[in-house]
C-alpha cells in the first residue's frame, strides 16, 4: 500500500475517558469523532468509531490507507500492574539494583510513603556469574551453568518475559547476547529484552528499570496490536498501523511490539507534534503548548521550531513534573521523550480548603465518573469545571455539543459548601479563586519547561488545546507575560490530529564516555557507524527505502566532573579536531544560555551519542475541517472575571463569526468540544490557518 | 480567616518555585558528586528581618540551620550590605554547622530597598584539614578539620573578593571543584534574586511583605495544630551512639524529654553526654533541625518550611554537651548525632502518638571518602553514601532500600563510580534476615563491597548502630547491626565503626548498614507475608521458623498451617517461661 495514494487516513488517540478519531478524507477535508473509551478492550472503540464513520460518510473501509495510533494501553498496564510475569537476569552481586533504585523518596517528611513494588519481584531476579569492567573488558567469563540455573527458575515460574541487564553491557554486549541465545534456544516464545539493545547507556539502575518496563509490557502490547490488526482486518481494513512514540516519531506496529517502552507517552507526544507542525506553518518559532484535559494539564515548549526533548521520566508517579526534586515515585524510563511537564490540574480536579485555610485544587480528580458536581452523578465536591460554569465561561447547554446535561445549581451548592461559606467569600469570588488556583498549578507545569530551563515565557506564544485549555489560556498567558495565544481548529481532538502529521522516526543512543580532546575518536566514529547501520536496517525491515532516510546525530556533553549533560548536534563528516572544537562551542553556548555562565576549566566529556533517523513521506495533510456540528442560539452571557475586572456581558460567538480584524473581549467562542474565553482587554481574530488568535492585553 | 486564600496559595507557590529553582540549578551545574548526585544542600529565602520565608529543600536535616546562620550575618553587617554583595561563612561557632557546609547569602534589593536574602548552604567535597574530605570522625579539635571561614564577603558590589578566593583555593585539596561549586552557589543565588525581584514588581513590595507575614502565620497555625494533636505530657527517650570516633566502645548518650503542653512543644536534652573528644559534636542549630524534622514528619501537611513553623517549638541543651559544644570541639562528623537525635525524638513521640511514627531506621547514612593518589602522585577524591532502611510502623511495612527520611539523598551508580574513580564495586545487595522481625517487618540492611585499584589512599569512614541496634516498637524486634570489614589478600578482618586509615592497592572494604526495627509481635505477622519474604530470599526459612514461628514448605511454596500454629504456640510458651 502506498500511503501517498488518495485514501482515508485515520488518527486515533485513546485517552482515559474518550477515544478521539480524526479522519483525513480523500477530498482533503478533516473530520472528527469522539467516542467513549472501552477499557475492557480498547480496540472496540476504534473499530466501532471507524466503521460507523465509514458507514455515515459512505467510505469503503478497504480504502483506508493508514491507521496512526496513540494509546495508553502500556501506561495503564504499568499503573494497574497488569503486565507480564517477568524475570530479570543480573550480574552476580547486583541482584537488587532494580529494588534499591536511586534511594530518594519523592516527598520529604512523608513517613506514610510506600515504595512502588518492583516490576520484577526478588524471587525472579536471578544472578549470573559474569563481569565486565568499565572499559568493556571481561573480568569474569560468563558462567553458562549459572545461566542455565536461572533459566530453569524462569521456566518453573511460568514467566512470559525476561529482561537481561549486566553491568557495563553498554560497552560490551557479548554476555547479554550469549544469554539471549541460550534463553531463546531453551524457552522459545518467551519475550527477551536485552539492556544493551533497549538502552545501551551507562547507569545500571536507569538501564535496568527501562529494560524491565520494556519486558513487562511487551507481551501485552504485542497481543493488543495483533488484536487491533486482526479486528481491523475483519472489517476489511488492511491498512498498515503506525504507533506514536513518546519522542513524537512514528514506528510500525511490529517495531512497537518489540520496543513498547518507546510508546508509553504516545498521547501527550501527539499533541506536541501537532503544535510544532502548526507553529512552523504559522511562522512561530517559539511556542509553549498547553494541553488541558479532565485530570491533568501538560505543558511543553517548542523553540526555534524544535520540540524540546528530555532523556528520562517516570511513569506511574503521582506527581509527574520534569524535576529531579520529586523523583522516586514511579518507574523510571530513560528514553528520548518529548519534554512534557504534567500537573494534576484539569477540569475534573477537586477544590478544597486545607487545614491551614489555603485553597487547594487537585491532584484529586472527580474523573469522568462521577465527574464534576454539575453532572449530578453523585459527586458533591466542587471541581474546576463547576467553577468555570458558575463564572459563565462555559455554558450549561453546550458541554460536548450539548449532549451532556449539567446543572449549575449543583455546582453552586458544591462551591458554597466547600469553599465560599467556610472562607467567607461570595460564590463568584470562591469560583474565581478555584479558577485562579488551578491556573497557578498549571503555571508550575509551564514554568518547569521554561523558567527552570532558563527560558523566559515572554519570548513564546502559547498554543492551547485539549477540552479545557482554551478556557484558561488567555489568563495564564497574561500572568506569564505571553502576548499571543493560538487556539487551533478542533482543539478537543488536536492530539489525534497530530498523529496524522507525524513522521516515521527511529532513535538510538549509546554511551561512549570519552574526552573531546585528543585525536583519536575512532571508537566514537565506529559507534556512530554501527548505530546508523542498525537504524537503516530497522527502516528497511519496516518496508521503507533507506535511501530516503535523513539521519541526524547528536552528542550529550558536559564539563568534566559534572554529571548531567546537554545534548547538542554533531556536525556531519569525520569527528576531527575542528569538528570537536565546534561541538564544544555549541555545548558551551547552550550551557551559558541555560545557566548564565561558562566554566573556567575547558575540559569536556562526550558521554552519549544519539542518532535520529527520519523518513519523510511528503504526505498531504488537511487543513480544512468539516463544518462544526454544534450550534448555539445564545448571543451573550454574563461572565465574572474576578474581583478587579468584575462582571461583564460577553458576546457568544462561533469561530465563523471572527474575522481578520481583531474583536475586543470579553467574548466567548463556543465550539463543539470547548469554549474559548477572551477576557476583557484581550482581542480575538482568526488567521489564515483558521486558528483563533488572542492578543493578550 | 483574615487573608485571601487564593493570593496566599499563589504567592506560596511562586516563592516555593524560586527556592526550588536554586536547588535545581546547583544539581545541574555543580562538579562534586555530593552536590549533584547526593544533593547535600538546601536553599532558602529570608525576609529583610532575616526570618526564613521558604526553604527549597533537598536535605531535611538542614531545616533549622538557616536561622542561626542568618542571625549571625545580620549581627555582623546589620543593614550595611549593598546590592551585588555576597556573604559566605562555614564556621560552626559563627552560624555554621561543620566546615564542609558553606553558607552563602545574597541580599536582594528592589531598587534601593532591601527585600530579603537569597540563601544557599551546600556541602563541599573538601575544605582541607588533616583528612581528605574534611569529614573525619576522629579529629579532636576544630583546627584539624579544615579551613574556617568567618562571616566574610565573597563579592562586594558585584566584584569578587580575590583574596578570599585565593585563600580558599590554596587550603583545599581540589580547588577546581570547590571553586566551581562555589560558582554554582553564586549562580543559584542570582536566579533567586531575579525571581524574587519579579515577584516584588508584580505584587508590589509592601503587598509582598504582607504575604510574608501571612505565610509565617500559616505555617505557625499548622505547627500548633499538629502539637495540639499530641496529648499533653512529658515523653522521654534515651538512645546511644556506639562511640565518639576516638574513644571506641564507649557509648555516647542522646537523651530527650519532649514536653507537650497545649500547642507548645519543648525538647529538653539535659542528660545527653557532655561534649566528646571525637568529631561527632553537633551545633545546637543542627540539633534543632533534628527536632523540627521529627515534628514536621508527623504534621501531614505541606505548609511551607519557614520561621513561623519554628515558633511553637523550643529546644534546650546545656552548653558544653554533645549537641551544644564549646569551641574548639570537633564537629565534622556531627551528622550521625543528628540522626540519633531524630531516633530519640521518634522514640519519645511513639509513646504519645504511636500510630504516627515508625521504629528506628538504619540509624543514618554511612559515608566514606577515598583520598586517592595515583602513580604520579596526583590527588583525587571519591566519596559516597550508603543507605538505608525504614523501620516498620502501625500497619506499615518497613521499607527496604531507601534513603534515610532525614537525609533524602541518592546513591552513586556503580557504573558511574567505576568510570570515574579507581574503584570496583563488587557487591551491592540487600542482606537476608537483617530487618527487625515484627508483625510489620523492618527494612533490610544494604551491603556494599568496594575494591581499591589505585596506588594508595586514605580511607575515612563514619558508621554507627553496631553495638546499639535500631529499636523496634510495640514488641517488634531490633534490626541487625551494621558492620565494616577489610579484605587483604583474601583475609577478612573487622574495622571499627568510625576510622581513618591507609588503604593499599587491591584491598577491599565491605560495609553493611544496620537493618531497621520491626513493629508489633512477630508471632502475629500474617504467615502469607512471611512466605513472600522467604520466597524472595528476604527472610530465610530458619528465621521464619525461629523469629516468626512460620513453617514454610517449597515446591510449591506454601505455609504449613498446622505446623505453624504449633510452632507459634511453642515460641509463645518459651517466651513466657523466659520472662518467668
Amino acid at each position: 500500500v502506498s500511503a501517498a495514494e488518495p485514501a482515508l487516513r485515520v488518527g486515533v488517540d485513546i485517552g482515559g475517558t474518550f477515544t478521539d478519531l480524526v479522519f483525513l478524507r480523500p477530498d482533503g477535508k478533516l473530520d472528527r469523532r469522539k467516542r467513549p473509551s472501552t477499557p475492557a478492550d480498547y480496540s472496540r472503540a476504534i473499530i466501532d468509531g471507524v466503521s460507523d464513520y465509514c458507514a455515515e460518510a459512505r467510505f469503503q473501509r478497504g480504502g483506508i490507507g493508514e491507521v496512526v495510533h496513540a494509546t495508553t494501553v502500556a501506561t495503564n498496564a504499568i499503573l494497574e500492574r497488569k503486565g507480564a510475569h517477568t524475570g530479570l537476569l543480573t550480574t552476580e552481586g547486583f541482584r537488587d539494583v532494580l529494588e534499591l533504585r536511586r534511594m530518594r523518596i519523592p516527598l520529604s517528611y512523608d513517613l506514610g510513603w510506600k515504595k512502588p513494588e518492583p516490576l520484577v519481584e526478588r524471587a525472579l531476579r536471578l544472578s549470573v556469574r559474569e563481569r565486565m569492567d568499565a572499559g568493556g573488558n571481561v573480568l569474569t567469563a560468563l558462567d553458562m551453568a549459572t545461566v542455565d540455573a536461572a533459566i530453569d527458575e524462569i521456566a518453573a515460574s511460568g514467566a512470559e518475559a525476561v529482561a537481561v541487564c549486566f553491568l557495563h553491557s553498554y560497552r560490551n554486549a557479548a554476555h547479554e547476547r550469549a544469554v539471549d541465545e541460550r534463553i531463546r534456544a531453551r524457552l522459545p516464545g518467551i519475550h527477551v529484552s536485552l539492556s544493551s539493545e533497549v538502552l545501551p547507556e551507562m547507569l545500571e539502575f536507569e538501564r535496568t528499570s527501562t529494560t524491565v518496563v520494556n519486558a513487562y509490557v511487551a507481551p501485552l502490547i504485542s497481543r493488543y496490536l495483533n488484536l487491533l490488526r486482526d479486528a481491523l482486518a475483519g472489517q476489511g481494513v488492511q491498512a498498515p498501523i503506525l504507533v506514536m512514540q513518546s519522542n513524537g516519531g512514528l514506528i510500525s506496529a511490529a517495531s512497537a511490539a518489540e520496543r513498547p517502552v518507546t510508546i508509553i507517552e504516545s498521547g501527550p507526544a501527539a499533541g506536541v507534534v501537532a503544535a510544532q507542525r502548526l507553529a512552523r506553518e504559522c511562522g512561530l518559532p517559539n511556542v509553549i503548548t498547553l494541553d488541558m484535559g479532565g485530570t491533568t494539564t501538560k505543558a511543553s515548549i517548542i523553540e526555534h521550531g524544535e520540540i524540546l526533548r528530555g532523556s528520562e521520566y517516570e511513569v506511574g508517579s503521582t506527581v509527574s513534573v520534569s524535576s529531579r526534586l520529586v523523583r522516586g515515585g514511579g518507574y523510571l524510563l530513560r528514553i528520548p521523550v518529548i519534554d512534557v511537564s504534567e500537573v494534576g490540574a484539569g477540569g475534573g480536579s477537586i477544590a478544597s480548603l486545607d487545614s491551614g485555610g489555603s485553597l487547594r485544587v487537585g491532584p484529586r480528580s472527580a474523573g469522568a465518573v462521577p465527574g464534576p458536581a454539575c453532572y449530578g452523578q453523585g459527586n458533591d465536591q466542587p471541581t474546576v469545571t463547576d467553577a468555570n460554569l458558575i463564572l459563565g465561561y462555559i455554558s450549561p447547554t453546550s458541554l460536548a455539543g450539548g449532549s451532556l446535561k449539567v446543572d449549575p445549581a449543583l455546582a453552586a451548592a458544591a462551591i458554597r459548601k466547600s469553599i465560599a461559606d467556610p472562607a467567607k467569600l461570595s460564590l463568584l469570588d470562591a469560583a474565581h479563586g478555584i479558577y485562579a488556583v488551578a491556573n497557578s498549578n498549571m503555571m508550575r507545569a509551564i514554568k518547569s519547561v521554561s523558567v527552570e530551563r532558563g527560558r523566559d515565557p515572554r519570548d513564546f506564544a502559547m498554543m492551547a488545546f485539549g477540552g479545557a485549555g482554551p478556557i484558561h489560556a488567555a489568563e495564564l498567558a497574561r500572568q506569564l507575560g505571553i502576548r499571543k495565544v493560538l487556539i487551533p481548529p478542533a482543539p478537543g481532538v488536536f492530539s489525534a490530529f497530530g498523529l496524522l502529521r507525524a513522521e516515521v522516526e527511529h532513535h538510538t543512543a549509546r554511551t561512549v564516555l570519552t574526552s573531546t580532546r585528543g585525536d583519536d575518536h575512532a571508537a566514537v566514529e565506529k559507534a556512530l557507524a554501527d548505530m546508523r547501520a542498525d537504524l537503516l536496517g530497522r527502516a528497511k525491515a519496516e518496508g521503507y527505502d533507506p535511501a530516503t532516510a535523513e539521519v541526524e546525530r547528536f552528542g550529550d556533553l558536559r564539563y568534566r566532573g559534572q554529571s548531567s549533560e546537554l545534548t547538542v548536534p554533531l556536525p556531519d563528516g569525520p569527528l576531527d579536531e575542528a569538528a570537536m572544537r565546534a561541538v564544544e562551542e555549541r555545548f558551551e553556548a547552550e550551557f551559558e544560555r541555560t545557566y548564565g555562565h561558562r566554566a573556567d576549566a575547558k575540559a569536556f566529556e562526550l558521554v552519549t551519542v544519539r542518532l535520529v533517523l527520519r523518513l519523510p513521506r511528503h504526505l498531504e495533510h488537511g487543513t480544512a475541517w468539516m463544518p462544526d456540528i454544534s450550534a448555539t442560539t445564545e448571543t451573550e452571557r454574563q461572565v465574572y472575571f474576578g474581583p478587579e475586572a468584575g462582571k461583564a456581558m460577553a458576546a457568544v460567538l462561533s469561530r465563523r463569526d471572527l474575522g481578520r480584524t481583531p474583536r475586543p473581549g470579553p467574548a466567548l467562542i463556543q465550539e463543539y468540544d470547548t469554549t474559548i474565553v477572551v477576557p476583557p482587554g484581550c482581542e480575538a481574530s482568526i488567521d489564515s490557518h483558521a486558528n483563533v488568535v488572542i492578543t493578550v492585553g | 480567616m483574615a487573608h485571601d486564600p487564593v493570593r496566599l496559595e499563589l504567592i506560596k507557590n511562586a516563592i516555593g518555585s524560586v527556592v526550588d529553582e536554586m536547588v535545581l540549578t546547583i544539581i545541574r551545574i555543580a562538579y562534586s558528586s555530593i552536590m549533584k548526585d547526593t544533593m547535600d544542600l538546601s536553599s532558602a529565602f529570608c525576609d529583610r528581618r532575616g526570618r526564613m520565608i521558604a526553604q527549597g529543600l533537598s536535605l531535611p536535616l538542614h531545616l533549622g540551620s538557616v536561622p542561626d546562620a542568618m542571625e549571625a550575618v545580620i549581627a555582623k553587617y546589620g543593614d550595611t550590605l549593598n546590592p551585588g554583595d555576597i556573604v559566605i561563612l562555614n564556621d560552626p561557632y559563627q552560624g555554621g554547622m561543620h566546615l564542609p557546609d558553606i553558607f552563602m547569602f545574597k541580599p536582594v534589593f528592589v531598587g534601593e530597598r532591601l527585600l530579603g536574602y537569597a540563601m544557599l548552604v551546600a556541602h563541599h567535597n573538601d575544605m582541607g584539614g588533616r583528612v581528605p574530605g574534611s569529614s573525619a570522625a576522629d579529629s579532636t579539635e576544630i583546627f584539624q578539620e579544615g579551613l574556617r571561614i568567618p562571616i566574610l564577603k565573597l563579592y562586594e558590589r558585584g566584584q569578587p573578593n580575590q583574596t578570599l578566593m585565593d585563600m580558599i583555593a590554596i587550603n583545599v585539596r581540589i580547588p577546581d571543584v570547590v571553586l566551581g561549586d562555589l560558582q554554582a552557589q553564586v549562580a543559584a543565588c542570582r536566579i533567586a534574586e531575579r525571581g524574587m525581584t519579579e515577584l516584588a514588581q508584580r505584587y508590589g513590595i509592601d503587598a509582598l511583605e504582607g504575604y510574608f507575614e501571612e505565610l509565617l502565620d500559616y505555617s505557625e497555625r499548622e505547627a500548633r495544630r499538629t502539637i495540639r494533636s499530641i496529648p499533653d505530657g512529658v515523653y522521654r527517650f534515651i538512645d546511644h551512639l556506639d562511640d565518639d570516633g576516638v574513644n571506641m566502645n564507649q557509648p555516647v548518650t542522646v537523651a530527650v524529654a519532649v514536653h507537650v503542653q497545649g500547642d507548645e512543644l519543648t525538647v529538653d536534652m539535659t542528660g545527653t553526654s557532655p561534649q566528646v573528644r571525637g568529631a561527632i559534636n553537633s551545633t545546637l542549630s543542627f540539633a534543632k533541625s533534628a527536632v523540627y524534622f521529627a515534628v514536621r514528619s508527623i504534621m501531614g501537611s505541606d505548609a511551607p518550611n519557614n520561621a513561623g513553623f519554628f515558633r511553637p517549638i523550643h529546644v534546650k541543651a546545656p552548653l558544653g554537651c554533645l549537641v551544644n559544644p564549646r569551641p574548639p570541639a570537633a564537629v565534622a562528623a556531627r551528622g550521625i548525632s543528628g540522626f540519633r537525635l531524630i531516633d530519640a525524638m521518634f522514640g519519645a513521640l511513639a509513646q504519645a502518638v504511636p500510630q504516627a511514627v515508625r521504629a528506628a531506621g538504619e540509624g543514618g547514612t554511612t559515608s566514606y571518602s577515598f583520598g586517592c593518589y595515583d602513580a604520579a602522585g596526583r590527588f583525587s577524591l571519591f566519596r559516597e553514601a550508603v543507605m538505608g532502611a525504614w523501620g516498620a510502623g502501625y500497619r506499615r511495612e518497613g521499607i527496604d532500600g531507601v534513603a534515610n527520611a532525614a537525609a533524602n539523598i541518592a546513591n552513586a551508580p556503580v557504573e558511574m563510580v567505576e568510570n570515574s574513580a579507581p574503584i570496583r564495586i563488587e557487591r551491592y545487595e540487600l542482606v537476608p534476615d537483617s530487618g527487625g522481625p515484627g508483625e510489620w517487618r523492618g527494612g533490610m540492611s544494604v551491603m556494599r563491597q568496594l575494591r581499591f585499584l589505585g596506588e594508595r589512599a586514605t580511607l575515612q569512614l563514619r558508621s554507627d548502630r553496631r553495638h546499639n541496634r535500631p529499636y523496634g516498637l510495640a514488641g517488634g524486634g531490633h534490626g541487625q547491626p551494621s558492620n565494616n570489614l577489610l579484605e587483604d589478600n583474601g583475609v577478612w578482618s573487622q574495622l571499627p565503626t568510625k576510622f581513618t586509615r591507609p588503604l593499599a592497592k587491591g584491598q577491599a572494604i565491605r560495609h553493611t548498614t544496620a537493618g531497621a526495627g520491626g513493629y508489633g509481635d512477630a508471632l502475629r505477622r500474617d504467615p502469607a507475608l512471611v512466605l513472600d519474604d522467604v520466597r524472595n530470599g528476604k527472610v530465610t526459612p530458619e528465621a521464619a521458623l525461629g523469629d516468626y514461628g512460620v513453617v514454610v514448605l517449597r515446591r510449591p511454596w506454601r505455609v504449613d498451617q498446622p505446623a505453624t500454629l504449633a510452632q507459634r504456640a511453642k515460641l509463645a510458651l518459651a517466651r513466657k517461661e523466659s520472662v518467668a
